[in-house]
């Protein structure tokens, strides 16, 4: 039942919101690509959260932790939809009927996530101060 | 009789402890599809816990659940966040006094 | 003249011994009751500090205020139990100072 576990708890959280930020900055900088590596547009990707039981660094096997939840990022899903077709014949990358595939990003959308993301992140920094305050202030009883 | 100096000051800081770590996991959890917020009933567990055991982790009711299934509110989980930071911070700083107070009677009698 | 002898002087009584108080104790062993508790309780404390110090490094979750006020109350009752001890001693060094 230590405090120590939900520092691990708070970086779990910081850790989930900035790969969710990766992921929506990288969809943002590749919202008008049309040509991959792997042929194609780009497709949007999403990350999956999952709850996650954490324990603190030095938690012993007779830990029962079983309040502290935290979070990870457990998948990465790419957009599977059909492309965007926009008619634009003299496009290098028209096909035979002048269409050319773009990925389906709505960039308000994803700025509007990323923002979420950035919140998140410092909300979880504001809880692992609060909490390393409080694990001060029991070291301070002994002064 | 020193056996019972602050153990009321020290059962409301254990559940502070407590609730302090659900914030952290609700906050942590504040996108995770389908997480219900987790707390405790402070004054019910202040008034019957018995200290060592456990009290007992509920959903919290009347909170809105998003299109995910997830029902966090971030503004709710800051205002705890600083509410039980607060009151620990008193809570320690009341019981530090209580020991100054004990000690110094103690050497008082030199 | 002839002094009569015949009254007799009165009879020299004997000094009446002075016998020395009962010297036993109220109740056999009572301080001695009292001290051993005193000393179990102060070892008590000392132990309850010792496990729950033990139990916070080894990751066993101990709340790390619970471990402090453990501690400081083995200090504290340690404490009072030397001052305690200082008194008694000195007191009896009083009454053993004290001119019969």
């Amino acid at each position: 039942m230590s405090l120590f576990s939900s520092i691990s708890v708070s970086a779990s959280g910081m850790a989930a919101q900035r790969t969710r930020a990766e992921l929506l900055v990288e969809n943002l900088a590749n919202a008008e690509t049309t040509r991959t590596p792997d042929g194609g547009p780009y497709r949007r990707k999403d990350v999956v959260f999952q709850a996650d039981p954490q324990s603190s660094a030095f938690s012993s096997v007779f830990q029962n932790e079983f309040q502290s939840t935290g979070v990870i990022a457990s998948d990465v899903v790419t957009d599977t939809r059909d492309p965007d077709k926009r008619y634009m014949p003299g496009h290098p990358d028209a096909d035979a009927s002048g269409y050319v595939a773009f990925p389906r990003i709505n960039p308000a959308e994803d700025m509007v996530d990323l923002m979420g993301a950035s919140r998140g992140y410092d909300a979880n920094i504001a809880a692992m101060t609060a909490v390393k305050d409080m694990i001060n202030k029991s070291i301070d009883l002994l002064k | 009789m020193l056996d019972s100096i602050g153990s009321n000051l020290q059962q409301y800081m254990d559940l502070l402890a407590t609730r302090q770590k659900l914030v952290a996991s609700n906050i942590a959890n504040a996108d995770t599809p389908g997480y219900k917020t987790k707390d405790i009933d402070f004054q019910f567990e202040y008034q019957s816990l018995a200290p060592g055991d456990t009290p007992n982790v509920r959903d919290v009711s009347g909170l809105k659940t998003k299109n995910d299934g997830n029902n966090v509110s971030i503004d709710r989980e800051a205002r705890l966040l600083s509410e039980n930071a607060i009151r620990f911070n008193v809570a320690s700083s009341l019981l530090k006094n209580q020991i100054r107070g004990i000690r110094t009677a103690i050497q008082e009698g030199k | 003249m002839s002094l009569p002898i015949t009254t007799s002087l009165p009879g020299i009584q004997a000094i009446p011994t002075i016998t020395a108080p009962s010297l036993t104790p109220a109740a056999p062993g009572a301080f001695q009751a009292i001290f051993e508790k005193a000393v179990n309780q102060v070892e008590t404390f000392r132990q309850d500090a010792d496990t729950k110090v033990g139990k916070f490094l080894s990751g066993e979750g101990e709340e790390l205020h619970t471990v402090v006020m453990s501690t400081q109350k083995a200090e504290l009752s340690f404490e009072l139990f030397q001052q305690v001890r200082n008194k008694v001693v000195s007191a009896y060094q009083e009454v053993m100072r004290m001119q019969m």
